[in-house]
């Protein structure tokens, strides 16, 4: 079918330039000042005439080379612990919210209970509050509340095993960024779930349920299948969130739990700002989500559900 | 097969009855219609004898034993949903077999079943497709085979061809009917259908506002139906009421009634004269009027055409008798100008009486 308007509006097509430069543009920026030595950035000849080299990432990746590259005298960043970390932080969280959230969002959609429509509401009100002010409460909490003692058993043993000083704590360990990530993300996955369930036929269960699955294989074997899309798209969401967060790892990780965001701003110092290094380690932090989105988005293959009922 | 017996079964929603005490036995390997128009409660009696609804009253009792209380796993039967109700992410085999795999059958026995089964259904060549990828009446197999595969003794039907095209209709109501002579099961089917019940059923049991109206063999309902619903709802085209009152006059019964008066003898004379009130509603069937010009004027009624449906060999007329209509059949061949006026005898033994009042049948 002709389509005029298309081609007669030049401005459309402006819009659309305008608009891919600005997504595209910073990204672009980053890797190309990700090759260039600080000198080049900072010279203001932001031309494309420069000599291309690695020195940033060698930095940036000191600590997992396997040989010492000759411009660094010390390696202070640790980029793979940090790496580590984020990949242990965001996949565990995002694999807890999934798992919790598909089973809240069951329940909120098919089961006929008192305060339904209330936990409903409250859920999603709990993503309302910014998570800065959580930040206060949960940082005390973390650090005062929920320790164990370090003369007792358990905590004693932890002592033993790990070292360090002190009652153990949540703060500064993986589970306590875990946790908040979890509860900072899971009302939106429960929302987003909710309306995929919404959609899976309620005689598919029964089906099921005649042909003698119990409540639990109703769940994984029928129900689960068809939401595929939904948990993928939940996944994506929830590990980018995940894997970008700052201001709360910022505050709950330690020296040795920090995430990649945090290790990047530690290469802002007040006599010196590299560059260089802060672009070479932005490029390796943009990696692992579009991997991640890469995989899960093959999920999400619309339709599934066609041929189930007859509509 | 085992028996099924409904005791008083009754289902409230909160305040509300829908189901008011429904008695009902099923005898071995009986094809049973539950049939009424929509909302009179057939498919909440037949999703509670699957477990899919509580009940809220009464009891279900399969070979003796009620069952109310159990999950519909725990039922042994296999149930057909009005929309389909296949799991689309599993191909027409993995939903045939679903049941078997839960029931961790050995995987010999599963494959062999599932080659039996969609060869009765005629779906051997689809068996690696997903249901997305079927046809309506394909889809419709697939949910029929996937109850066969379940080999239990009870087999519900809820509406599973209301969705189906008027041909495929046809086409499936017939293979239902072979089938259900081939496999020995207890069958329970619900429709809205009346010709459904009427060629399928072994025993149709008419409900109506959540009571059953009357059940019996598609014959006894059709020849003596208990009440002006069950006259009304089978049959096609429907019963012809027309509004009468009892004379006897020295003996003979008439029913009078606007525009006709009709003398009826035997049995139903019988009744007539019994019964206390005059009132009442003369039902007759289409099928029961024939055209006939010679006919005496006390055993025919005449009609003046309003319309005529040319369906074929037949047509059927629409007629006014007084204030009231009535519809005939007759032969297309036969001359008809509308708005002049045909006599049609009518047959002394298709006669009903229904109490004007209470509907029962004299």
């Amino acid at each position: 079918m002709a389509q005029p308007n298309q081609t007669a509006n030049s401005a459309f097509f402006v819009l659309i330039a305008v608009l891919v430069f600005m997504s595209v543009g910073p990204v672009l920026l980053m890797f190309v000042n990700s090759f260039k030595l600080d000198v080049d950035i900072i010279s203001g000849t932001s031309g494309l005439l420069f000599l291309p080299t690695i020195q940033n990432y060698e930095t940036a990746l000191c600590d997992i080379l396997w040989y010492e590259p000759e411009h660094i005298d010390f390696c202070s960043l640790k980029f793979g612990g940090a790496f580590i970390n984020s990949l242990i932080i965001a996949l565990i969280s995002t694999a807890l919210t999934l798992v919790i959230g598909c089973m809240a969002a069951y329940a909120l959609v098919r089961f006929r209970f008192m305060g339904r429509d209330t936990v409903s509401l409250t859920t999603l009100m709990v993503r309302m509050v910014p998570p800065a002010v959580l930040l206060v409460p949960v940082f005390g909490l973390w650090n005062n509340e929920f320790c164990l003692d370090r003369d007792g058993l358990i905590g004693g043993a932890i002592r033993d095993v790990f070292g360090g000083r002190g009652d153990v704590c949540l703060a500064g360990t993986h589970t306590g960024i875990i946790l908040i990530y979890v509860a900072m993300n899971l009302p939106f996955v429960i929302w987003i779930l909710q309306s995929f369930i919404v959609q899976v036929p309620p005689s598919l269960e029964e089906a099921a349920r005649v042909d003698g699955a119990g409540p639990f294989q109703v769940f994984f074997k029928v129900v689960l299948p068809l939401i595929k899309p939904g948990l993928a798209a939940a996944a994506i969401f929830t590990f980018r969130i995940a894997w970008n967060e700052y201001l709360l790892a910022s505050a709950l990780s330690d020296r040795n739990t920090k995430t990649v965001p945090i290790l990047i701003v530690n290469n802002m110092s007040e006599f010196n700002v590299e560059w260089g290094v802060i672009m070479a380690t932005g490029m390796l932090l943009a990696i692992p989500p579009i991997i991640f989105t890469l995989l899960a988005s093959r999920q999400i293959i619309t339709g599934m559900t066609a041929g189930a009922v007859k509509g | 097969m085992p028996t099924i017996h409904l005791d008083s079964l009754v289902k409230r929603y909160g305040e509300v009855e829908v189901l008011h005490g429904i008695d009902l036995e099923m005898a071995d390997n009986e094809f049973t219609v539950l049939v009424g128009p929509s909302g009179c409660g057939k498919s909440t009696t037949l999703r509670m004898v699957a477990g899919l609804e509580d009940v809220s009253d009464g009891e279900i009792y399969v070979d003796g034993n009620p069952v109310s209380h159990l999950e519909p796993k725990e039922r042994d039967l296999a149930m057909v949903f009005q929309d389909y109700a296949l799991y689309p992410h599993m191909n027409v085999a993995q939903n045939i077999s679903f049941a078997l795999r839960l029931a961790r059958r050995p995987k010999a026995e599963i494959d062999a079943k599932v080659k039996e089964v969609a060869a009765m259904v005629g779906l051997t060549e689809f068996l690696h497709r997903k249901p997305g990828a079927l046809s309506g009446g394909q889809r419709q197999r697939v949910a029929m085979a996937r109850a066969l595969a379940k080999d239990s003794g009870i087999f519900l039907f809820d509406e599973p061809l209301s969705n189906l095209d008027a041909k495929l209709r046809g086409q499936m109501r017939a293979e239902l009917a072979l089938m259900s002579q081939q496999v020995e099961k207890n069958m329970i089917y619900v429709t809205h259908d009346q010709i459904e019940a009427m060629t399928l059923a072994d025993r149709i049991v008419v409900m109506h506002g959540g009571y059953i109206q009357q059940q019996g063999t598609p014959e006894e309902l059709f020849k003596r139906p208990a009440n002006k619903f069950v006259a009304g709802f089978l049959g096609m085209p429907p019963m012809n009421f027309l509004n009468g009152e009892i004379e006897d006059r020295d003996g003979r019964i008439f029913i009078l009634g606007e525009g006709f008066a009709i003398e009826i003898e035997g049995e139903k004379a019988e009744a007539a004269r019994k019964h206390n009130h005059k009132l009442i509603t003369l039902g007759i069937r289409p099928s029961d009027l024939r055209f006939d010009p010679e006919a005496p004027a006390d055993r025919s009624l005449s009609l003046d055409v309003m319309v005529s449906e040319y369906i074929g060999a037949q047509s059927v007329l629409i007629c006014q008798c007084g204030s009231e209509k009535v519809t005939v059949e007759l032969n297309s061949e036969t001359p008809v100008a509308l708005g002049t006026a045909l006599k049609f005898a009518v047959n002394p033994n298709g006669v009903h009486l229904f109490d004007r009042k209470s509907e029962s049948a004299l």
